[in-house]
């Protein structure tokens, strides 16, 4: 086995070419800004990805099982308004966040429950709690802004440790936890194996609904800690903030090598597909792309990151099949 | 001569699967040809691969001489080939005769159409047929029987219609409207359209078909002519005899022991009470047609289905069985029929197939796994089950058939259940991996398991068993010792009249 083949077959072929695509694209902004490059901007570039990092983990959980959920946006909007609420009234720093926590947490009961028991697809089960919930973000503060006056809790998104913000910090974090369980416990394992076949999973004995009730609750609770380290950045819980935040989770997810077919896809290329899209992101707008336009660009690369799903799954089934007859 | 139907070489695989291998024989028009096999011999793909849902792997078929690729059963349609399906294809709050000229219902110069002239021309092919039925009757309205005529006459209705096709038509069909479906079956064939047959029924066969193509495992085994042959030497063909020496030599020498499973009147949804009792150490086959709640009652008792009634006790304790879960850790085990979409893991590997169903066992209190016992696990299933395999890390989809089956068996039986329930183990499988698993089947009862075989091959389960439940209209038909069994009282038990 020569030195270039042990690479592939260590971080795996799909990912060699995502690792060349972010850095063509580093370099293409660094040609055009030549800003982009610099020690303050990568830090930038990590806290704006903190929040979609924390989303699109659980996201991989999610779309490896072949579920979705498109509810984060408004979510991580709630949670935001939500946490400001409760340490305005004066709750201290540990028990608001934690309660923010449970809210996302019955969120993701909630999705799991239209999903598995109402027999919703995910992807419109939780198109109804993006409403609900951004109805609620709200009405719980009137519509307007909640501006936070606990000064230690907005320390929290810009306090640095070791050059790095804390919100930064803690999605690094999550990605090795999140990553680590994903990889090699029984409950990663079983997520897959629902993405596989639920049916086929279900009849060697595991219990499909509540894998998939576990993810959306993980979810919930990820998109909650993103949102309210946001909101400590802002200074302030905003109920119109966050949308489209799916969006992104989804389109760093895919890029990762996460299929939309499910049972396939890894942590490693959900931090790779996130570093890709904020790049992208920051990008645009450090080179001064019409706002506009970055809609259409960001609808764009999400394309090529599902043309992309679309050829690797084709492909492998054409070589699953041509290894089959060699066998049959 | 009239309309010719060729098929040359026609093969088509799946992964694992050779569902077709390189079939050839023609079909005349003016004749009716049955397609007789067992599940998976190669019939409803055949007749896939015919009008365009699936293509074929290789080889070609022609009509009338001409080569013909249908991309879609619509190309195909529109070509003249249509299929009748046992699912009914119908829009149901749709008109007969808005149903029979789908896609072309005629209509003046600007596109506005003509509902007038549809009845009327629908009228004339439901007098033809000689049905009671009104062309603007809504089909939501009409039996399933007329439903289907509905779908006969859509295909008639095309001038250029050469060949139809009915996958077992008469399924859930009443003896009057059978014999009114047979009639027009008739009328088609004097019109001399080629009329295929798929039917599992030998006294339908008898009544209505010329001619019998034989399908055994993807391979075309012969065309007969129904009135020269017996119903023995049909069924002989389609399961094949070189089997025959195989059981003789099996190491059946073992002993049965207590009761180990008591099934108390269990029932769910989808089938009605039974009873039975299967032994430690034996084999306890279950013969009948498909559908006939074999799957179904499997699927009640390990907790698949929800169970309606019944109870369930093993080694003299009551089991309740929620869940395929519960019934693992009860010691209750099922390998699925549907190896594709039950049974397989197709993202995972190898390993990780044979594994998945022992995560707990191979896993500390925070549910890391030990990647070390799992490797053991997956080495020890492919070394006890000769899993042809060059790594444990192959996808498992890229093995063949009857390898992928053996890593599902090493699934269960890694779990240490007391009794295994094998449904069609060995379905789509080539006679030399058949017979691993026969020896393989022998071996569990011998180690004292319980053994549940639910087969459609009848020597199998003659051969393999020590007692047969038949099973019949999703209810216990009949039981018998298999040294008592013969294939003709199993069939007399399983048909349906």
């Amino acid at each position: 086995m020569n030195e270039k083949k042990k690479i592939t077959s260590i971080i795996g072929g799909d990912k060699i070419v995502l690792i060349v695509a972010i850095a063509a694209v580093f370099a293409l902004f660094t040609f055009m800004n030549k800003n982009f490059m610099t020690v303050q901007n990568m830090v930038n570039l990590l806290v704006a990805s903190s929040l979609v990092g924390m989303v699109a983990i659980g996201h991989t959980y999610l779309i490896i099982a072949k579920q979705n959920d498109l509810s984060p946006g408004s979510l991580a909007a709630f949670c935001g308004v939500f946490c400001a609420i409760l340490l305005n009234k004066g709750f201290p720093i540990i028990a608001a966040m934690l309660v923010t926590l449970c809210a996302g947490a019955v969120v993701g009961l909630f999705n799991s429950w239209m999903v598995n028991q109402i027999r919703i697809e995910a992807f419109i089960a939780t198109l109804v709690s993006q409403t609900i919930i951004r109805g609620f973000a709200y009405i719980i503060c009137d519509g307007k802004p909640v501006a936070i006056t606990n000064q230690a809790f907005n320390k929290l998104g810009t306090f640095r440790i070791a050059g790095l913000p804390v919100p930064v910090w803690v999605m690094i974090v999550c990605i090795l936890i999140f990553g680590f369980i994903l990889a090699r416990t029984r409950f990663g394992r079983s997520v897959y194996a629902i993405g596989g076949s639920a049916e086929a999973a279900r009849l060697a004995g595991l219990n499909p609904k509540r894998i998939v009730t576990t993810c959306f609750i993980m979810i919930g609770m990820l998109t909650a800690m993103g949102g309210m380290l946001f909101a400590a950045r802002m200074n302030a819980g905003q109920p119109a903030a966050n949308v489209n935040l799916e969006f992104d989770a989804i389109t760093a997810v895919i890029l990762g090598g996460t299929s939309f077919a499910g049972g396939v896809g890894s942590m490693f290329g959900t931090a790779l597909g996130i570093i890709l899209i904020q790049a992208f992101n920051t990008g645009l707008i450090m080179v001064n792309v019409d706002s506009f336009w970055q809609y259409v660009a960001r609808g764009a690369l999400l394309l090529f990151a599902l043309t992309s799903d679309y050829i690797r799954e084709t492909r492998r089934q054409k070589a699953l099949l041509e290894a089959s007859m060699k066998n049959a | 001569m009239g309309t010719v139907l060729e098929f040359q070489h026609i093969s088509k695989y799946f992964p694992g699967v050779k569902a077709l291998d390189d079939v050839s024989f023609q079909a005349f028009g003016g004749e009716v040809l049955a397609f007789l096999g067992e599940n998976g011999a190669g019939k409803s793909t055949l007749l896939k691969t015919l009008n365009g849902d699936y293509q074929p792997t290789s080889g070609t078929y022609l009509l009338d001489g001409e080569e013909k690729h249908f991309k879609s059963p619509h190309q195909a349609i529109e070509e003249g080939v249509s299929i009748i399906y046992q699912e009914r294809q119908i829009l149901l709050e749709l008109s007969v005769a808005e149903n029979i000229y789908l896609g072309r219902m005629p209509s003046n110069g600007l596109g506005v159409i003509n509902t007038a002239k549809a009845n009327q021309m629908a009228q004339k092919i439901i007098d033809d047929f000689g049905l009671p039925i009104r062309p603007t009757e809504k089909v939501k309205n009409l039996s399933i029987a007329y439903q289907q005529m509905v779908e006969i006459m859509k295909a008639y209705s095309r001038e250029n219609l050469k060949v139809i096709a009915f996958d077992e038509p008469t399924a859930s069909l009443s003896d009057a409207e059978i014999s009114s479906l047979f009639e027009i079956i008739r009328k088609l064939r004097d019109e001399g359209k080629i009329v295929l047959y798929v039917s599992h029924r030998m006294s339908e066969l008898r009544q209505i078909t010329d001619k019998v193509a034989i399908f055994k495992d993807g391979r075309h085994v012969g065309i007969f002519e129904t009135a020269k042959v017996t119903d023995a030497e049909l069924i002989k063909r389609m399961v094949g005899r070189d089997l025959g020496d195989i059981y003789s030599s099996l190491d059946k020498e073992k002993e049965i022991g207590e009761v180990l499973l008591d099934v108390d009147n269990v029932s769910s949804d989808y089938v009605k009470p039974v009873s039975f009792q299967l032994h430690k150490g034996e084999v306890l086959g279950f013969s009948g047609l498909v559908g006939a709640g074999r799957t179904e009652l499997m699927r009640a008792i390990i907790g698949a289905d929800k169970r309606k009634s019944g109870t369930v006790t093993l080694n003299g304790k009551k089991i309740e069985n929620r869940s395929p879960k519960e019934a693992m850790k009860n010691g209750i085990m099922l390998v699925p029929e549907d190896r594709k979409l039950q049974g397989l893991l197709g993202n995972l590997d190898v390993a990780g197939n044979i594994d998945i169903a022992s995560l707990l066992q191979n896993s500390n209190a925070l549910g890391i796994i030990d990647t070390k016992k799992e490797k053991e696990m997956a080495q020890k299933g492919i070394r006890e089950f000769a899993i042809k395999t060059p790594s444990m890390h192959k996808k498992v989809l890229e093995l063949s058939g009857g390898n992928q089956q053996k890593c599902i068996v090493a699934r269960a039986v890694a779990t240490n259940p007391k009794v295994l329930i094998l449904d069609e183990p060995t379905k789509g499988i080539d006679v030399g991996a058949k017979s691993e698993f026969y020896e393989m089947i022998c071996r569990f009862a011998k180690q004292g398991l319980g053994v549940i075989l639910i087969s459609s091959e009848l020597p199998e389960v003659i051969g393999l068993s020590d007692r047969i439940i038949v099973m019949r209209s999703l209810q216990k038909s009949g039981e018998m010792l298999a040294s008592e069994a013969t294939e003709d009282k199993l069939l007399a038990l399983g048909m349906e009249e």
